[in-house]
């Protein structure tokens, strides 16, 4: 038979060629588009990295370099220990011990992600300082004017990891509910005891989902912006900034980013390394929830109740009564009109921004699934990659080829003043690339729960891409739609760096605001723009923390 | 007779050649046929009638549907313009359309689009169902709703992907029966896919039996049983004993040493001594599985052989044997 001749001709470059021009059409033309459009930033500064560096580069690199390097790691150590400390532990107790107060803190342990790592470092330097809650509430034992120094790396790496850890904590948990109890319980029966079944058996396979979360925390770190600076500690984002607005050093910034840039794409080789090395196949199992908890004696459970508190005390409690007892004392001064103003501005730019954010996940999910090119398909998972982005270098990727464009449109006669830099054009732009991961990831599940052959049946029925998308995929996706709407909402709401570079000059958001004020001193006054973001992004967590239990 | 459906040579891989999904399949349907593709799930079936609806594009290969070429190396007609009714294995009704609106969905704008509709679903006998969501109706009556739509605008091939593996044992057989007697009614050309040899023995035309991607053998259902081109395609359409050489010895059988023969464990008779090769057998072991028993024995020579039997067999020795004519023979 022939047969073997046949299987190398059906790969010859022969006939791949006459395949992709068959299965090639408009899709993949708008598929690469869309992902150019997003690669925007990371393209500008590869590029302009040939343009060599800015005069201060060789001081930077000589006297700076060494100390961004330091405490960018100082801070990932520090908080990566944090993170996982309190991640992992509260994770572990609320699946696996009962304990008074349990079905709260549950979920309670999710909420310090409504404040945002800037925020948390403003609560905190007020809290341990002179006079504050702090040595006020040392007094009575005799202690007075007592000060904790926040203001260095390792202030710094608490504030954020402790405003961070619910990374760990969700998708520990995650893993815990649904993988842990079957194994667990085969362990046990194999006459190992419990924290050895804990160490041996449950960690080593949670460290894949562990460490995805901790990737996450760790993209946080290099992207804070306001904490490092109000902190006074030197990390790359504080340097780009610098470059930036006092050296107007455009070569600088961008040797900066690019340097930021390799850092984050080593960790996301990295993350990919060490779960792809960890493919377990994981037991196929109906059980997905707890239903057995382990019940100590009532004082046992009573330290269980306090330990897991203390994340929540720390990440939320503290800061919170913090700010709500500096906004009693600003709020003659600072609410008025202005602030309600500045809100529906914020609002009105986080819905924008949400709103192309998701439309561009939809049209990137599903132009590259009615492309039939499948390294096309594949290359658009790349999309997602704008999240690991720095927003301060996203905001610097996309302020140059705008400038160069608006520059352009001028001298062409095209327009008589700048159209899209400066303007809410670059950054909505700039809130699409950067958070185009955080809609893509509900949508892609929620439209793969709808079995394929439901649009498949669509199509055979006689539908085209469109009319099947509309008429079958859009109503089944409405909640996926509804909670990535409302995750980049929140995001943009708290988004401080790339805000900061690209926000048109007469336009303000409550995180700007926030920020202006502790930049001028007068950190009480940004405790009620703040407190705005809080309750905004609160609303949100708890609504989706319900959605998920539900859905678990 | 004219073809309805023709493939030639179609091939599809999804690890660019390492292994094959299909491998240079030729075959045809003619108008008014039912069809069956039987093989192990991983043996290419449902990858087949994807291709054929145009949900998947081939490597290489043609797939002609009423003579039109629709699947080829330089084109690839979209499953939308192909003409096709697809009955999925897990039905895919629209879960927020109800009955109506679901077999209405595939009709073209036409002023007696809601007559042909409530014509279908009186055909799969759901009248007064119309306006019910699918998650309200049962398993079975989702699989008629689901003919109902794939029906409904008078496709030319009609796929069913195991359309009946969702369903448990007594409503299978009942279903089985209503729904080809639908699709006989409606004179409609059809493929259906299916690892039950019982569904393909009882329904279909023609049978294609698909191993490991390739066509190994198309036939009718009473010659594909009779003269299976394998002990592979033997083995499918029931249990099968392979008569090697201690066998042969024991029934003495004057069979030639170096072809391949088998018996289907049917054929091979109980207590009978009126067979043309005959033997002593002792019994090992007797499982009693309901409708049979399984016994183990040991023949005269040493050689053990395990058959079935609707008997209860007592004593510890019988006799069995076959008759020539039930023998099976291979060219492997």
């Amino acid at each position: 038979m022939k047969q073997a001749g046949s299987s190398q001709e059906n790969f010859s470059w022969k006939y791949r060629i006459q395949r992709g021009i068959r299965d090639f059409n408009k899709w993949t033309v708008f598929t690469v588009l869309i992902l150019l459009f997003i690669a925007v930033p990371v393209i500008t500064i590869f590029f302009k990295l040939f343009d060599g560096p800015g005069e201060s580069w060789e001081h930077i690199s000589k006297y700076l370099l060494a100390d961004y390097l330091k405490n960018s790691l100082y801070l990932a150590i520090l908080c990566s220990l944090i993170t996982l400390i309190a991640g992992v532990f509260s994770a572990w107790v609320v699946t696996r011990f009962e304990f008074p107060m349990r079905t709260y803190l549950e979920w309670l342990l999710i909420i310090p992600l409504a404040i945002p790592g800037y925020i948390m470092a403003y609560a905190y330097a007020g809290f341990f300082d002179y006079g504050g809650i702090f040595s006020w509430l040392l007094s009575p034992f005799g202690i007075e004017n007592f000060k904790l120094d926040m203001m260095n790396v390792i202030g710094l790496s608490f504030v954020l990891g402790i405003s961070l850890f619910p990374y760990i904590y969700v998708s520990a948990r995650a893993f815990f509910l649904t993988q842990a109890l079957n194994l667990l319980e085969a362990s046990r029966l194999l006459g190992v005891s419990e924290t050895k079944s804990f160490f041996k058996l449950v960690f080593p396979l949670a460290r894949p989902a562990i460490v995805a979360g901790l990737v996450l925390v760790l993209m946080e770190v290099l992207n804070d912006y306001g904490a490092a600076e109000y902190y006074g500690v030197n990390t790359f984002t504080t340097g780009i900034f610098r470059s930036w607005f006092s050296l107007e050093e455009p070569e600088t910034a961008i040797y900066l980013s690019a340097l930021l840039l390799s850092i984050v794409f080593v960790l996301i080789i990295l993350e990919k390394y060490q779960r792809r090395k960890l493919q377990y196949t994981s037991p196929k199992s109906g059980r997905t929830s707890i239903d057995y908890r382990i019940q100590f004696n009532r004082p046992k459970q009573l330290v269980l109740t306090l330990l897991v508190s203390l994340p929540v005390l720390l990440g939320f409690i503290i800061p919170v009564i913090q700010l709500v007892q500096w906004s009693v004392r600003t709020f003659s001064e600072v609410f008025n009109q202005d602030l309600l103003w500045l809100s529906l501005q914020s609002f009105g730019i986080a819905f924008a921004g949400a709103c192309f954010t998701v439309l561009f996940a939809l049209l990137l999910l599903y132009f590259s699934k009615w492309n039939k090119i499948y390294s096309v398909q594949s290359a658009s998972k790349l999309g997602v990659l704008g999240y690991a982005i720095p927003g301060a270098v996203v905001a610097i990727g996309i302020m140059i080829p705008t400038l160069s464009l608006d520059k352009n449109f001028i001298d062409w006669g095209w327009a008589s003043k700048f159209i899209i830099n400066g303007t809410l054009i670059a950054l909505v732009y700039a809130y699409v690339v950067r958070f185009l991961a955080v809609a893509y990831q509900p949508l892609e599940s929620s439209s793969l729960k709808v079995n394929s052959s439901i649009p498949d049946s669509s199509k055979i029925l006689g539908m085209g891409n469109f009319k099947t998308f509309f008429k079958i995929e859009f109503p089944l996706l409405k909640a996926g739609m509804l909670s990535a709407f409302i995750l980049v909402f929140i995001d943009i709401l708290k988004e401080l760096p790339l805000t900061l570079i690209l926000k048109p000059y007469h336009i303000n958001t409550l995180a700007v605001n926030a920020y202006g004020y502790a930049s001028d001193e007068m950190v009480m006054h940004a405790s009620i723009p703040s407190l705005f973001i809080i309750l905004t992004a609160l609303i949100p967590v708890i609504v989706l923390n319900k959605l998920l239990l539900k859905n678990g | 007779m004219d073809r309805i459906l023709e493939v030639n040579k179609l091939t599809k891989s999804f690890d660019k050649g390492k292994s094959y999904a299909l491998k240079d399949v030729n075959f045809h349907i003619d108008r008014g046929h039912i069809c069956a593709v039987v093989g192990e799930s991983g043996s290419g079936k449902t990858t087949l009638i994807r291709l054929i609806a145009g949900l998947e594009n081939p490597d290489n290969g043609e797939i002609f549907l009423n003579n039109n070429l629709v699947s080829s190396l330089k084109k690839v007609v979209q499953p939308e313009k192909r003409n096709i009714g697809m009955v999925f294995q897990e039905y895919a009704l629209f879960p927020h359309l109800n009955v109506i609106e679901n077999v209405l969905y595939g009709l073209k704008k036409n002023k007696d689009k809601k007559e042909r509709a409530l014509e279908v679903i009186q055909l799969v006998g759901l009248t007064d169902f119309e306006k019910r969501y699918p998650h309200e109706l049962s398993g079975g009556q989702q699989q008629r709703v689901a003919l109902a739509r794939a029906l409904a605008p008078n496709p030319s091939l009609l796929i069913l992907d195991e359309p009946f593996s969702n369903l448990d044992a007594m409503m299978r057989h009942q279903l089985r029966n209503e729904v080809f007697n639908i699709i006989k009614k409606t004179g409609v050309t059809a493929i259906f896919v299916t690892h039950d040899t019982q569904d393909a023995l009882a329904v279909a035309d023609e049978i294609l039996i698909l191993q490991e991607g390739q066509l190994i053998q198309k036939d009718e259902a009473s010659k594909l049983y009779n003269k299976p081109q394998s002990i592979y395609v033997a083995s499918l359409f029931g249990n099968t004993v392979q008569l090697n050489k201690g066998l042969k010895k024991a029934f003495r059988c004057p069979l030639k040493e170096d072809c391949c023969h088998a018996i289907r464990n049917e054929n091979i008779a109980i207590n009978a001594s009126d067979c043309e090769y005959v033997t002593e057998a002792k019994i090992l072991k007797r499982t009693f599985l309901g409708t049979h028993w399984q016994l183990l024995l040991k023949l005269e020579n040493g050689e053990n052989l395990s058959v079935v039997t609707n008997e209860t067999v007592l004593g510890d020795t019988l006799k069995i044997g076959f008759n020539s004519k039930d023998v099976l023979q291979f060219d492997e």
